[in-house]
């Protein structure tokens, strides 16, 4: 057995249209090792799903080599496969017409599950996630929350011991996330998982969940650590949170001004559309913020209050990459 | 558990999936039995105020019953493959690690037994409601027909679920495009011979026509299977031809799929 359970070299996926060449991945490098929830945080496009999707047998790399639980992705597929299972967070990958013990009891099929085996298999599903509520419901009626625990049961379905988890909280209200953040942190911690490989843009669930994060961004790997030593890159920098209110105009002209500030590291928006307000979220190497309210007050943008904050990983991505997670 | 049975349990488990899916719709008696009904009961009456020969009853009852077989080809197969990729099915399949081949199978199997119930009920309401005569000593050569042309029809289903992979949405287009064109040159409500003998040959490509034809001669004329041996005999070249067509497609799109992400790209 590898030292890893996921271990990638120069890893490299490009993808040729017509008109466009796109590097999805550029010489990866990184490991992920055994018995831990790692986090691969990064924007939307950043190359986190195609990743995913070569490291789980979907995909040919461009170059490079990927291997999973000591198998190579390419010439091992089918024992990669016997190790494996993804669930994406924006599917829910079954038959409407079906009910969620039927959907389960076809995908245990698919594994060579059957009889007493399956049916034994499907009860343990439905005592570790909490399926009987919706057992007999059709899949395309299930809520978004019983949809995402349907998809976790079947990604458990044949035993893996790596789990693929895409975004796997996404599109969730606040509760509902916490439930799945639950239910995943105890696979690892019952010992149902043996290593899991979760992608987000959202930083809150990698805090909560991974014992190791790698940042991507552009299809590179940009910084990796624990999320303490993560945040430790930013403990020299300052964090302002400044909200004004604008029209709209000229908010992402200004933006680009303080990013011009030698001493601030990064800099990202929220909106909240329906007052005009914006929160500038801003990581600076000096607590001199005198350049950027001069800026603010010579622009359109009114101040309505400047606060401090602890440094968080979300701005470990803005120091490193210089723009917010979901811009 | 060895890997052939493993493989075998998949066609199963998506032919159960597929049989338990159309019971699942309501109004399945609606759409499966009393329309195509009324559709061929209108054809029959058309024939009978024409006064023709009680012969074509049977014609029509058999055409409506094999055209079943190949609209569930058409829709069955091709289509149902897209949704599997367009729904995430067909990434949650694939890394299952089992063969597509036995997930085609399994669809086609799940399909024939669907079709299969559909087409007993109208072949039963054909001979009790509308008096259509088959002789029963033909059954077994009209069977050794009926299969071989279910054979060749679900080989080309291989075919038409790559090209559907390969196109996309424009394959449903396609399924509409050869709709209409087949259900004409396949002779569903005449015989072929109505036709000029370049439209006949052109037809006889088809092996729905081809098994179309046989069946009748069999069922209705009475033909021996000496008689019938043209049709066996191109019903097996067809069926081999499209097998070995729609294999070297279907792999060349699985390479592709892995290479270029063909089979997990969505929306295209």
């Amino acid at each position: 057995m590898s030292s890893y359970a996921i271990e990638t070299v120069d890893l490299t996926r490009v993808f040729r249209s017509k008109d466009r060449v796109t590097i999805a991945l550029d010489k990866v490098n990184f490991r992920v090792r055994y018995g831990v929830i790692h986090g691969l945080l990064g924007p939307n496009g950043a190359g986190k799903t195609t990743l995913i999707r070569i490291l789980s047998t979907l995909l040919l790399p461009t170059s490079g080599e990927a291997y999973v639980y000591g198998y190579d992705v390419v010439r091992e597929a089918s024992k990669v496969r016997e190790v494996i299972n993804l669930v994406s967070g924006e599917d829910r990958p079954g038959y409407g017409l079906l009910t969620t013990y039927d959907n389960l009891k076809y995908y245990g099929m698919l594994y060579g599950m059957k009889g007493g085996e399956l049916e034994e298999r499907i009860r343990e599903l439905d005592e570790l996630i909490g399926l009987r509520e919706f057992m007999d419901k059709e899949l395309s009626v299930l809520s978004t929350g019983m949809a995402k625990k349907y998809s976790l049961a079947r990604g458990l379905i044949n035993k893996p011991k790596i789990l693929f988890l895409d975004e796997p909280t996404i599109g969730l209200d606040v509760e509902n996330a916490r439930a799945i953040r639950h239910l995943i942190k105890n696979l690892i911690e019952d010992g149902v998982i043996e290593t899991i490989l979760l992608t987000s843009h959202y930083m809150k669930e990698v805090e909560d969940l991974c014992d190791k994060v790698s940042i991507i961004d552009r299809g590179r790997i940009i910084a990796e650590g624990t999320v303490e030593e993560l945040k430790n890159k930013v403990s020299d920098e300052v964090v302002y949170v400044i909200h004004v209110y604008s029209n709209g105009k000229g908010v992402d002209e200004v933006l680009n001004r303080l990013r011009e500030i030698e001493a601030v590291s990064g800099v990202k928006k929220s909106a909240t559309q329906a007052t005009g307000e914006y929160v500038l979220r801003i990581v600076m190497e000096e607590e001199d913020i005198t350049g950027i309210l001069k800026i603010l007050e010579r622009s359109d943008l009114r101040i309505k209050r400047v606060d401090r904050d602890e440094a968080s990983l979300e701005d470990v991505f803005l120091k490193l990459v210089g723009r917010g997670l979901d811009e | 558990m060895s890997k052939i049975y493993r493989e075998l349990l998949t066609a199963y488990a998506r032919a159960w999936v597929r049989f338990k899916g159309n019971l699942a719709i309501k109004t399945w008696v609606l759409w499966e039995i009393i329309l195509p009904t009324i559709f061929m009961a209108s054809v029959i009456y058309a024939y009978k105020n024409l006064n023709a020969p009680p012969i074509f009853i049977g014609f029509v009852v058999l055409g409506t019953v094999m055209m079943n077989f190949w609209y569930n080809v058409l829709w069955g197969m091709g289509d149902v493959l897209y949704w599997d990729k367009e729904t995430g099915k067909m990434e949650a399949f694939l890394i299952t690690g089992r063969s597509i081949y036995m997930l085609l199978m399994g669809m086609a199997l799940g399909g024939m037994i669907n079709t299969g119930l559909r087409s007993a009920t109208l072949l039963l309401i054909g001979i009790y409601i509308f008096g259509a005569e088959f002789r029963l000593e033909a059954v077994p050569n009209a069977t050794l027909i009926f299969l071989l042309t279910l054979a060749s029809l679900y080989c080309m289903g291989i075919i038409f679920s790559s090209l559907h992979l390969v196109y996309g949405r424009k394959g449903i287009k396609m399924n509409e495009v050869m709709g209409i064109p087949i259900s004409f040159l396949s002779g569903q409500f005449y015989p072929i011979n109505v036709f000029p003998t370049a439209v006949q040959m052109v037809a006889s490509l088809l092996p729905l026509t081809v098994g179309l034809d046989g069946v009748r001669r069999a069922l209705i004329e009475g033909w021996g299977i000496w008689e019938l041996s043209p049709h066996i005999i191109l019903l097996t070249i067809m069926t081999i031809v499209f097998l070995q067509i729609g294999v070297r497609f279907m792999n060349r799109i699985i390479e592709m799929g892995r290479r270029d992400g063909r089979l997990i790209l969505r929306w295209q």
